[in-house]
């Protein structure tokens, strides 16, 4: 009794090893080969339990997320002559399994594969366009197309380029310098234009002031003498007005009041005949 | 008997951490994804739960409230508790659209909008976040002038990197989300800033210019018109004095002719005595030069008519 309980144990012992040594899991996030003898006789790319045969069969898994490569950054000549250093980094994914096992084996592989062929694809795509078009907007149609090219020179790989990306697009040290002094040149003279219409504006405003000054005065002048002439005027009115009530009278009256101011004090010689002695040889 | 014994508890002891393999516990800003057999099958929330032990079931777990950050341009350091920001040039520094350079430092926030996409799609979310910004805003950066970078672009560049940053993460299904990205110092290189400092000074200098020029002629100008009425009023006063003076005498004149016309003759000779009187009164000789060309000295008292004498 005890070493039949024994026995069966033994079996399901043997038979839960042989189980386990025949099932393999595949993860949500891998795809598995199979391969018997170095050779692939299966692959899973879809996640659960498979089986294979155990002690033969060897079962490689690989990633089947997005991978992320950072391409160390290189130089690039533009059409334009002009250096750049392009820093790129691409995504991509293992899709076939197979093709992938049988080119490639490991990521690392794979990845000096993705650098050599994206570079030279970026440089290619790049060496076309020139400075200010791969700065400008239009990168991001350059880069697909380095994306396409990459794609289909991958594909026998079983590796699919999902994109890549200029990460930095960046000038050679030696030429930031003369950037900078350049920017700094530009600023200065910025600067000093910025100081001359200062200069003009200040003008402008004083000379505008003068001239007002001197509108604002001489027309207080004009303004002046109209007002003494129109004083002038409606005195001189006044006078005639009063006096041609009887000009006779205003002959005598007028030259009398100037006598106060002719004859004063000391001596005097006259002609005999001057109209203003009229009354007094008159009276004599 | 009592070996017996021993043997089973130590075998229950075994399956019951063999069972707690199962045993996981969720936070309350995660979500655990549970695999079975290494596919994905459900998600459970917060709290304590359990699946099926090693192999049959497995989870990951998933922080998908937590808002999470990335830094570009610059790094925060913490020590002791105090916080500071270094610099990071290579990040910062980045081409404009006008040949410039310009070093701008960025934040961008995410947090994990799908948990499956996530954990399932991508491998490394935080690198994939972080490359994707820098290289968006490197390409909003490239397409602008160094001058509106620095000034009125600001937000639009953080807002343009966002969109864009998520159309990409969204084309790889990774389910991150970004909530936003913050733009934080945006200035011209150290190697430049006296430069650029310059203008500002400029500006500065322009203002002081046109600001004296301004207090010259509010200065001036009210001096001026000040005079001017000055002026004016000196000349209103001549006329007014000159008008009065003519109505005062010209009164008198009315008065007196108004009085000489009762007797004419009478008060003219009056007028013309008295006249004689008050002005030769303080003449001392008068010499008249007659028709023969001999001066004749006039007695004054002879012409007064003696009533002095």
């Amino acid at each position: 009794m005890k070493a039949k309980i024994i026995t069966i144990s033994v079996i399901l012992l043997i038979a839960i090893i042989f189980l386990t040594l025949s099932m393999f899991v595949v993860d949500q996030t891998q795809q598995a080969v199979v391969l018997r003898f170095g050779q692939i006789v299966n692959t899973y790319s879809t996640p659960g339990i498979h089986f294979r045969t155990p002690f033969v069969d060897n079962v490689v898994k690989f990633e089947k997320r997005i991978l992320l490569y950072d391409i160390e950054p290189e130089k690039i000549i533009t059409l334009d002559k002009k250096t750049l250093i392009v820093d790129t980094y691409a995504l991509w994914k293992i899709v076939d399994a197979k093709k992938f096992i049988e080119t490639m084996k490991t990521i690392g592989l794979a990845e000096s594969r993705i650098d050599d062929i994206v570079y030279s694809n970026i440089r290619n795509v790049f060496a076309k366009h020139s400075f200010d078009e791969i700065i400008s907007d239009k990168r991001e149609s350059f880069l697909k197309e380095v994306t396409t090219l990459s794609r289909a020179d991958l594909e026998n790989f079983g590796i699919e380029i999902v994109d890549v990306r200029v990460k930095h697009a960046d000038l050679p040290s030696e030429n930031v310098s003369a950037v900078y002094e350049r920017m700094k040149a530009e600023r200065y003279s910025i600067a000093a234009q910025i100081r001359a219409e200062g200069q003009k504006e200040a003008q402008k405003i004083r000379a505008e002031a003068d001239k007002n000054v001197t509108v604002i005065l001489a027309q207080a002048q004009s303004q002046a003498e109209k007002i003494r002439g129109d004083g002038e005027a409606s005195a001189t009115r006044i006078y005639a007005l009063a006096y041609q009530t009887n000009p006779e009278f205003f002959e005598l009256w007028r030259s009398l009041s100037a006598y106060d101011t002719i004859l004063n004090n000391g001596t005097v010689i006259f002609g005999k005949d001057l109209e203003i002695f009229k009354y007094i040889f008159e009276v004599k | 008997m009592w070996k017996k014994l021993i043997g089973w508890l130590v075998l229950v002891i075994i399956i019951l951490i063999y069972l707690s393999t199962g045993i996981y516990q969720v936070g309350p800003s995660e979500v655990a994804l549970i695999k079975t057999f290494g596919k994905y099958t459900h998600s459970t929330g917060p709290g304590m739960h359990f699946h099926l032990p090693y192999p049959f079931q497995s989870h990951v777990i998933v922080d998908v409230e937590t808002i999470r950050k990335e830094e570009i341009g610059f790094r925060t350091i913490e020590s002791y508790g105090k916080i500071s920001y270094r610099t990071v040039n290579e990040e910062a520094l980045m081409l404009t659209g006008d040949g410039n350079i310009i070093s701008v430092e960025a934040a961008v926030q995410y947090r994990i909008k799908d948990p499956v996409k996530f954990a399932f799609n991508v491998i490394n979310g935080k690198e994939l976040v972080r490359f994707t910004t820098e290289s968006v805003l490197r390409e909003r950066i490239a397409v602008r002038t160094i001058d509106d970078v620095l000034t009125v672009e600001r937000d639009k560049i953080a807002l343009e990197t966002a969109e864009k940053v998520q159309e990409i993460l969204d084309s790889y299904d990774s389910g991150i989300l970004i909530n936003k990205v913050y733009l934080q110092e945006v200035a011209p290189p150290d190697q430049v800033v006296a430069a650029f400092d310059d203008v500002n000074n400029a500006k500065q200098d322009k203002e002081r210019f046109i600001n004296e020029a301004t207090k010259y002629a509010n200065d001036v100008i009210p001096k001026a018109q000040g005079q001017a009425e000055k002026i004016l009023r000196e000349a209103e006063a001549y006329a007014q004095k000159k008008i009065l003076e003519a109505q005062g005498e010209t009164q008198r004149f009315l008065s007196v002719l108004k009085e000489y016309e009762i007797a004419p003759e009478i008060t003219k000779k009056r007028l013309i005595l008295e006249k004689l009187q008050s002005v030769f009164s303080s003449t001392k000789n008068i010499f008249v030069l007659d028709d023969s060309g001999t001066i004749k000295l006039l007695n004054v008292n002879d012409l007064i008519g003696g009533d002095t004498k």
